[in-house]
């Protein structure tokens, strides 16, 4: 009797709550269907179809498959485009990791000036999804101008050609030269994109608990083994989330081919193919961020509270 | 020094005033073995290389991010004849206003940092409310479906902008299928419902949470609200709050510098934004639409026609004075409210 006079209570209260969350993720969820889903679901269809804008919306006629296969066997560009970029986020993207994690790793240390340093680093963060960046990074690869010229040179080739033939490894494998010229002449796309990458790192880096570091002083552990056996488990977390934005972040760019390629398609008023396109692209890269999840997530390190 | 000092003296060995530091090392190793020696040897030297590399690696790296700032700064300032003398590197010969000057009147700077600031900061608000209603909404309370609802959300992150663009913009263009029955009322009623180029085709998404980059917002609050204790809810409810008031009155005030934190980041991508502006834009009215089309408009401000070139070497004058312009607002805003940038993050939840 008593329970079931409890339950007469609980349930009303849980259930009302539960309503309660429909209203608070109502304007969203209005929001969501209106300029989310249906357009979402409009593009999946235009690439199935041949479409054309008249008054009133969109006309289409279905045609199947054929805009994918238009996309893949007679579109010059598009093949290449997305080989390139595939290719470009996947060297990228472990770099631009590595990057952000050695910098905030430095930047988590005491030192003079580091107020000054992070917010430096930090600068990217604000300009770099903007047109300015796109400017910016147009003239400094150009390097037409004088100046900007001096400063591309500054980490070409020959810089690191004279630095491997110092050290004395000349010769010694001509793929690892190209791969080090590439990371060297690519460093301003790097360093540019890293913003919200250290911005986490550093803040994950800052909740590793003080008891961790004083028992790895304490059994006298140098900062090489404290990076591996406690700084990299406790920040392994947000080494995924870091990927996954990376990831996103350059799916997105201003200056990404493949997407470049879809908006001069819809400039040419083929929405069809150019939905076809991008959903292309975008299956690919969804997968690819599938795989990562689930292969990091075995050697991802949670602590259990 | 008055660590090493204890160390010595808890190791029993007395510790005469006048003894020199390499005296006490000395006794000091005396009680060790030979790997703890080598271990103290090597942190040492680590201790005293590392600053030296850690600075010139900062300073490297800090110059490349500065370097288009510094850039821009020194073309600004310039004249023209300037980009084609060999001995102007960083400081121009010729200091004047000039570019800077033109730049303004071809951006109608005054007129467009209005236009952008109001719909900026107006949309972000709009947004960060709507978000954090809706994060909130997510965090806290159970009900059918919501996981299926949030995998949404992680939708919205992931699908770029540019896949639903086009259909967005057919829902503007014709107000959802209500442009067409208006104009076969009246034509003037019917152009009132076209939305392209009203300021409506951003606060509407606002409104609904799906702005630019609003899953991301949602996501944040989200993990923040989730984050606050649930005890805060259950004393709201014992002294008779509604989910809602408590909301308002527990949650919000405690959720403050996250809100800061969001709104800033919110204007900024607003006022980055250029691929959904331009979408719905025909008339370049933000900052971020007068940039990209700023060659164009040189041409026709400054010499009256739209095909008159000026050398791709000089133009770079024009566009980074422009960059500049662009990017000063935001950059004061940065330097004012930076601890809100950095700081905000880590407290807002995103982390852990």
């Amino acid at each position: 009797m008593a329970q079931k006079e409890k339950r007469a209570i609980k349930m009303p209260y849980e259930r009302r709550k539960g309503l309660y969350g429909y209203g608070f993720i109502a304007l969203w969820l209005i929001g969501t269907a209106v300029w989310f889903l249906y357009p979402l679901l409009n593009s999946l269809m235009y690439s199935f179809m041949q479409v054309k804008p008249e008054t009133g919306g969109m006309q289409g006629t279905w045609v199947g498959l054929d805009n994918y296969v238009y996309v893949f066997t007679a579109d010059q560009n598009y093949t290449k485009y997305l080989a390139s970029v595939l290719l470009e986020t996947l060297w990228k993207t472990p770099l631009i990791l590595i990057f952000s994690l050695f910098i905030a790793v430095i930047l988590n240390q005491k030192f003079k000036g580091r107020a000054f340093a992070r917010a430096v680093f930090f600068l990217p963060v604000i300009i770099a999804t903007g047109p300015v960046y796109s400017i910016i990074n147009g003239d400094i690869s150009k390097s037409g101008a004088s100046s900007a010229g001096q400063f591309s040179t500054m980490f070409s080739t020959d810089l690191m050609g004279d630095l491997f033939q110092f050290i004395g490894i000349y010769g010694l494998s001509d793929k690892m030269q190209t791969m080090v010229e590439t990371v060297s002449n690519n460093i301003f796309g790097i360093v540019w994109s890293a913003g919200i990458q250290i911005l986490i790192f550093l803040a994950a880096l800052q909740n590793i608990p003080f008891s961790a570091k004083e028992a790895a002083q304490m059994e006298g552990a140098t900062a090489w083994e404290y990076f591996w056996k406690i700084t990299l488990p406790y920040v392994s977390p947000m080494i995924l989330a870091c990927l996954i934005f990376t990831v996103i972040d350059s799916f997105t760019a201003p200056d990404n081919l493949v997407m470049g390629r879809v908006l001069d398609m819809q400039k040419d008023w083929k929405y069809g193919e150019a939905a076809a396109m991008a959903w292309i692209y975008f299956a690919i890269v969804l997968a690819a961020v599938g795989i990562i999840t689930l292969i990091m997530n075995r050697f991802i390190y949670y602590e259990v509270d | 020094m008055a660590k090493e000092k204890e160390v010595v003296a808890a190791n029993g060995v007395v510790v005469g005033g006048g003894l020199s530091k390499k005296e006490i090392r000395k006794i000091h190793e005396r009680n060790m073995n030979q790997e703890e020696i080598r271990y103290l040897r090597r942190k040492e030297a680590m201790e005293k290389v590392w600053p030296v590399a850690r600075f010139f690696i900062l300073f490297g790296l800090c110059f490349i991010i500065l370097y288009p700032l510094i850039y821009m700064v020194s073309c600004a300032f310039r004249a023209q004849e300037d980009m084609s003398d060999p001995t102007v590197m960083w400081i121009p010969r010729h200091l004047t206003l000039k570019i800077l000057r033109q730049t303004m009147q071809a951006m109608e700077f005054w007129k467009t940092l209005g236009n952008t600031l109001l719909l900026n900061i107006g949309c972000s608000l709009v947004q960060v409310v709507t978000c954090a209603i809706t994060g909130y909404g997510f965090a806290r309370f159970k009900f059918k479906g919501k996981n299926l609802l949030f995998g949404i959300v992680i939708m919205m992150i992931l699908v770029p902008s540019q896949i639903i663009a086009i259909p967005q913009y057919m829902e503007f263009r014709y107000c959802l299928g209500i442009q067409p029955l208006m104009e076969k009322i009246s034509p003037a009623l019917g152009a009132k419902f076209n939305l392209i180029d009203t300021p409506l085709t951003m606060y509407l998404p606002a409104l609904g949470a799906n702005g630019i980059r609003a899953g991301l917002m949602i996501f944040i609050f989200r993990q923040f609200f989730k984050g606050l204790p649930k005890e805060l809810e259950d004393a709201a409810y014992l002294d008779g709050c509604g989910p809602f008031r408590t909301f308002v009155q527990v949650m919000v005030p405690n959720a403050s510098s996250s809100f800061l934190t969001v709104f800033l980041f919110s204007v900024v991508w607003y006022w980055n934004d250029f691929y959904v502006s331009s979408t719905f834009f025909t008339q370049n009215n933000t900052m971020a639409l007068m940039l990209k089309n700023l060659g164009t408009r040189l041409s026709l401000v400054l010499f009256n026609s739209a095909t008159v070139e000026v050398s791709p070497r000089e133009q770079i004058l024009w566009m980074e004075a422009g960059c500049l312009l662009a990017v000063t607002p935001l950059l004061i805003m940065y330097v004012c409210l930076q601890k809100y940038f950095t700081e905000g993050i880590e407290r807002s939840g995103l982390v852990g």
